[in-house]
């Protein structure tokens, strides 16, 4: 499978040839192909998200990845096992009380001198698809009690990260302007469709039609930055 | 328009190149307009080949107003060396030109395409005659087949001297071998080999025929191209960024004005912003379950 630019740009001074690595939150997968196609010893890809670990499973094969469906405020690994992990578009799906026990989890895998790839999105400025993430926001809110996305600004994440011993090495931008495609902005709508349904009609109806209406308008944009932190511990 | 060197020819080329293709689509009196607003835009250096149709026809008669002012490129598809000698006469009589300065293998797709146009009684050997006569100046060489067939070509023509391949985001995003032109790229740099990008502005491929049928295309080029200013202007940017001598013009004579003004325009691209283009590509082609991210 094609590793993306992003990831390749944000391990391209990473050293990822036979060491232990760890993708923490593995969504579809984008990172574990790019951390596999380094040669590394091991890839644990964890998420707490049966789909998504089918979907990695399906897309990478060979001996050299396991995908552990786990959490990742508590995951399965010993402490101070892991030389490179990786958080790939983690963070803006991670609420923020949330973020705390996160980076403390992936502090505790980590092996002294092990590596760090944070790469996420900064917050947007005054842009349509803001209003429909905003939207999708509230739907989960009510009926989750937390966000869908979280845009850190890099620094916050710097800051949490610094806080736990880490030692930031290098900043890079991945992406400016980050394409928001057509299948970005129907996968948002869909979770903000999918919420819904947990909701009560009267309450789900109005802000349902509103993401749709935002949805057909958007299309695609360019909006933002995704940058990507390095740190080492 | 900015210019750049085209490996050891000693030609500066503009970093458009008029792919003459499109004038196969007009009258005439369409393709002498055309010429001029190419050359208003100083446009130096021009491609055709005997398989456009009538382009080299109808690109003539301002070849002749305007020789001096043009790095004219033609190409053959033979491979052996009496068809290439006579294709060239073919061409020279059809572009009632003396001479051409970058004659082209053009196409070139098969490993033993390769051996044929070697061979001492390969197309080359016709082109390398031709050379000593003064009919022809510079040899190159065009493909979209195989890089690492395009590598070994490299290695194999001593005086190779060009090189056409394709180059846009759609390809640089993809992993396999068979798509590596940035390898070609990087090859050709170090040979001091000039290097011109097409595709710079397909977008992917036409819909199946039965959803859409080919005489209701939009656009005469044999891929759906990218067709708004500012995809193009990307799109050029992007080509040109990446280090090419020249970036070719589309086939769709629709389309070339706006490459023209994207080419006057160009503005070397970042690289978080070659990577946005990347992304955009990748999304757009092969949806996977549920894509939040990048």
């Amino acid at each position: 499978m094609d590793v993306p630019a992003t990831v390749r740009t944000a391990l391209a001074d990473q050293p990822v040839e036979g060491k232990r690595c760890l993708e923490a939150g593995a969504g579809v997968g984008n990172m574990t192909a790019g951390l596999l196609d380094g040669g590394p010893a091991a890839v644990y890809a964890i998420t707490d998200d049966r789909e998504h670990a089918q979907t990695v499973r399906d897309r990478v094969e060979g001996g050299r990845v396991a995908v552990f469906e786990a959490d990742l405020r508590s995951m399965p690994l010993r402490a101070e096992t892991i030389d490179v992990v990786t958080a790939h578009g983690l963070f803006n799906v991670v609420p923020p009380p949330d973020a705390e026990r996160i980076v403390s989890e992936l502090t505790r895998v980590a092996a002294p001198g092990a590596h760090l790839v944070v790469d996420d999105y900064s917050p947007l400025g005054e842009h349509p698809i803001r209003e429909l993430f905003a939207v999708e926001n509230a739907l989960m809110e009510l009926a989750r009690g937390e966000p869908a996305l979280t845009f850190y600004a890099a620094d916050h994440l710097q800051s949490l990260f610094e806080g736990h011993g880490w030692s930031l090495e290098r900043r890079k931008t991945l992406l400016d302007p980050v394409p928001w495609t057509e299948s970005h902005v129907q996968a948002h709508l869909d979770v903000a469709r999918e919420v819904a349904a947990d909701l009560p009609t009267g309450t789900a109806a109005p802000l349902v039609e509103r993401a749709e209406n935002l949805a057909a308008d958007i299309g695609s944009v360019d909006a933002g930055e995704m940058y990507s932190l390095a740190f080492v511990r | 328009m900015e210019t750049r060197p085209l490996g050891t020819t000693g030609q500066e080329s503009t970093i458009c190149t008029f792919g003459a293709i499109a004038l196969n689509w007009l009258e005439q009196e369409g393709a002498d307009q055309m010429v001029e607003l190419v050359l208003d835009h100083g446009v130096n250096h021009f491609d055709v080949a005997p398989a456009y149709g009538d382009a080299e026809r109808k690109l003539a008669p301002k070849l002749g107003q305007y020789r001096e002012d043009i790095f004219l490129g033609c190409k053959t598809m033979e491979r052996d060396y009496d068809g290439a000698r006579e294709k060239l006469e073919q061409s020279l009589e059809r572009l009632d030109v003396e001479t051409i300065d970058l004659y082209q293998i053009h196409g070139l797709e098969y490993e033993h395409e390769l051996d044929e146009i070697t061979d001492d009684e390969g197309a080359l050997a016709a082109f390398r005659d031709a050379r000593d006569e003064g009919l022809i100046e510079h040899i190159g060489l065009t493909s979209h087949g195989n890089p690492e067939l395009v590598r070994d070509a490299i290695d194999r023509i001593d005086d190779l001297e060009s090189l056409m391949f394709p180059l846009n985001p759609v390809v640089s995003g993809k992993d396999g071998s068979e798509y590596d032109y940035d390898a070609v790229l990087e090859r050709a740099q170090a040979a001091d080999i000039g290097t011109l990008g097409i595709k710079a502005f397909a977008k992917g491929p036409w819909p199946p025929t039965d959803e859409l049928p080919a005489d209701q295309r939009p656009y005469a080029n044999w891929y759906q191209p990218v067709d708004t200013q500012a995809e193009i202007d990307d799109r050029f940017d992007f080509a040109a960024s990446q280090g090419l001598s020249s970036v070719v013009s589309p086939g769709d004579p629709k389309l070339v004005k706006m490459v023209l003004d994207a080419a006057d325009q160009f503005e070397p691209m970042a690289d978080p912003q070659q990577r946005s283009l990347i992304e955009r590509s990748r999304h757009d082609e092969s949806p996977v379950p549920e894509q939040l991210h990048h």
